[in-house]
């Protein structure tokens, strides 16, 4: 959580999940760049350059794939959550290797002549009307443009200066670039392919891609969060018997927000679902050491209050609970965040 | 799995147990995946083919007259054990620029051309060194072997600058390096039409306009891509050399 803000608040967990990543990457670009030449069985050899574009951009392709992965994946087995954790390094890296890419293709084939290597990136090919020969070094520009856009604002200050609506929806842009990429090579390299093994590899990242998002949409469907029940003002949320220690129902309002009903020391309290990091979903954390603790990076909130403890500043809005009957009900209307509301006890129950 | 005996993942505090051997077998999958598509991609690359800078036959110095249209030629007068009398030479500058703004009114002359070979199988270029020092007029005249019509072609294959297509790139043609080849042609590199039937032999052709002169930019749309040609041929020195009016170009794929 924020206090000050610092490049990276570092953790074990972070720099094992950094290993990983980077060990992967390295372990790509190792064997590509240093054995694949010895493998291929080639009359003529490929330049240097070009093999190494090709290395570190189809690196940058399976990297952009595992992110996107990661998400419904999470929304699918929660046991993926801790991929989610440390994504955002994971995409910084990706435009790392994206721009290195970049570079080899503008330093070879864009160099050379009487014109900047920039502008001949843009003049040389205008066959935009056609789209067997189309100038496909576009889609590769704008996802290179979108990574780097993203990769300068993953850090929190801009979380926090942009808002986390704003800054999520900027981070959709991620989506934007995928489907950039799958183009730039569609109408690039894919083109002049005899062998196809990588365009099958290609077209299963993407399909991976695809069919976890249409999996987890469908997932989301089915196992969504109630809507809840309105009768006169205040909603519905679930029975009581649904409630356990430690853990939250999350109902869904008519305006589309979700709140978090947590059962703590046997007292129901209502917060907003909505982590005021990026929006994570808080009723499906976990209640340690008396805080609400967020599953994506571990925000925590005091349930009664929904304030982040001292000395972090987070807040978010808190719901007033009460019991008719067996019927725990909120009321939809949101208390400022921060607003303390008294817990309300659960009956005594006889299994309880 | 009830809620509640999940395991709990918080990033700054210890993975729980139960995550621990999940995670390292997700772990192991992202290495040995990428160490996997890393052989898939890379070892599987087209070959480009035999081509390139022959920097192993060193400097070539050879006698030749010059001829500027529709792109610089040689046709050597003098040569030597690489390169024979009587053999037609395009020339090109360094980089992506060709050799006609300095060549140009050399036209009809005699000139002591050096450079360096670049070639594709019969495919042969003569990159020039750069400045003044690539070539030096003889100041005599010489005759430019007079051109043989060989009738009007309808031909298919692919246009690409000549000197990627001799192996100064490698690969140096079709669709993902057109951009590159459109600039190579921009610097006034000679085109050439790679004929997926050979005439006489020939499978490579230099292209020039229906006037003589350089290839249209209007071509420019074309080039990378499988085409059909219609266009008549001539033969200079042993040269040959498509006249291509862009408007009889049509794409295949
Ligand atoms: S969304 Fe990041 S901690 Fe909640």
């Amino acid at each position: 959580m924020s206090v000050k803000y610092i490049p990276v608040q570092w953790n074990s967990n972070k720099w094992k999940y950094n290993a990983i990543m980077l060990a992967s990457v390295f372990v790509y670009l190792l064997i590509f760049i240093e054995l694949t030449p010895g493998i291929m069985d080639n009359e003529g050899r490929i330049n240097t350059q070009v093999h190494n574009a090709r290395a570190f951009g189809s690196c940058a392709f399976f990297m952009l794939s595992v992110i996107l992965c990661i998400g419904p994946l999470a929304r699918l087995d929660r046991r993926f959550l801790p991929l989610l954790y440390n994504r955002r390094h994971f995409g910084v890296m990706t435009a790392f290797v994206a721009i290195t890419h970049a570079g080899y293709i503008v330093d070879w084939y864009f160099a050379f002549s009487k014109s900047n290597k920039y502008e001949a990136l843009l003049f040389a090919n205008t066959s935009f009307s056609q789209v067997s020969g189309f100038p496909f070094e576009v889609f590769g520009i704008f996802a290179l443009l979108c990574l780097i856009i993203l990769a300068a604002t993953s850090h929190d200050f801009w979380l926090k200066f942009l808002s986390p609506p704003v800054w999520k929806s900027i981070h959709y842009l991620i989506y934007a670039a995928y489907i950039a990429v799958i183009a730039h090579v569609s109408l690039g390299i894919l083109q002049d392919q005899q062998n196809h093994v990588f365009t099958l590899t290609f077209v299963a990242a993407g399909l991976c891609v695809a069919i976890l998002h249409l999996l987890a949409a469908l997932h989301e469907r089915k196992h969504g969060d109630a809507a809840g029940d309105t009768s006169g003002d205040w909603i519905a949320v679930c029975n009581i018997s649904e409630m356990n220690e430690g853990f939250a129902n999350i109902v869904t309002l008519s305006g589309g927000e979700r709140v978090a009903v947590f059962l703590h020391q046997g007292k129901l309290s209502a917060i907003s679902n909505a982590c005021a990091h990026q929006n994570g979903p808080l009723g499906e954390g976990k209640i340690i050491q008396c805080l609400v603790t967020c599953p994506w990076h571990g925000f925590q909130y005091d349930v009664t209050n929904g304030r982040s403890p001292a000395p972090f500043t987070e807040m978010v809005p808190t719901y007033r609970v009460k019991l008719v009957g067996d019927q725990v009900m909120i009321d939809p209307d949101a208390n400022p965040p921060g607003t303390f509301v008294e817990p309300v006890p659960m009956p005594i129950t006889e299994g309880a | 799995m009830s809620k509640s005996d999940a395991p709990f993942f918080v990033g700054y505090l210890n993975i729980p147990k139960g995550l621990k051997g999940f995670l390292l077998k997700v772990s192991l999958l992202l290495f040995f995946g990428f160490t996997a598509g890393a052989l898939l991609a890379g070892a599987t690359q087209d070959d480009p083919g035999q081509a390139g800078f022959r920097f192993d036959f060193g400097r070539q110095t050879v006698e030749g007259v010059i001829q500027a249209k529709p792109y610089p030629l040689l046709h050597v007068t003098k040569g030597n054990e690489r390169i024979e009398i009587g053999e037609t030479l395009m020339l090109t500058g360094q980089g992506k620029s060709g050799a006609m703004a300095s060549i140009a009114a050399l036209e009809g002359t005699v000139i002591e051309a050096t450079g360096i070979l670049l070639n594709r199988g019969e495919l042969r270029m003569l990159q020039l060194l750069g400045g003044n020092r690539g070539f030096k007029s003889l100041e005599t005249d010489g005759p430019v072997p007079a051109s043989e019509s060989l009738g009007t072609w309808r031909l298919q294959g692919e246009i690409c600058d000549g000197k990627c297509l001799a192996g100064a790139m490698q690969p140096g043609r079709g669709l993902a390096h057109k951009a590159c080849a459109n600039l190579c042609l921009i610097g006034d590199i000679p085109p050439v039409f790679v004929s997926s039937q050979p005439i006489d032999g020939e499978e490579y052709f230099l292209v020039g306009s229906v006037e003589g002169g350089s290839l249209s930019a209007a071509a420019y749309d074309y080039v990378g891509n499988f085409v059909e040609i219609e266009a008549a041929l001539e033969r200079q020195g042993d040269l040959m050399v498509l006249k291509l009016d862009p408007k009889r170009i049509k794409v295949i794929r």
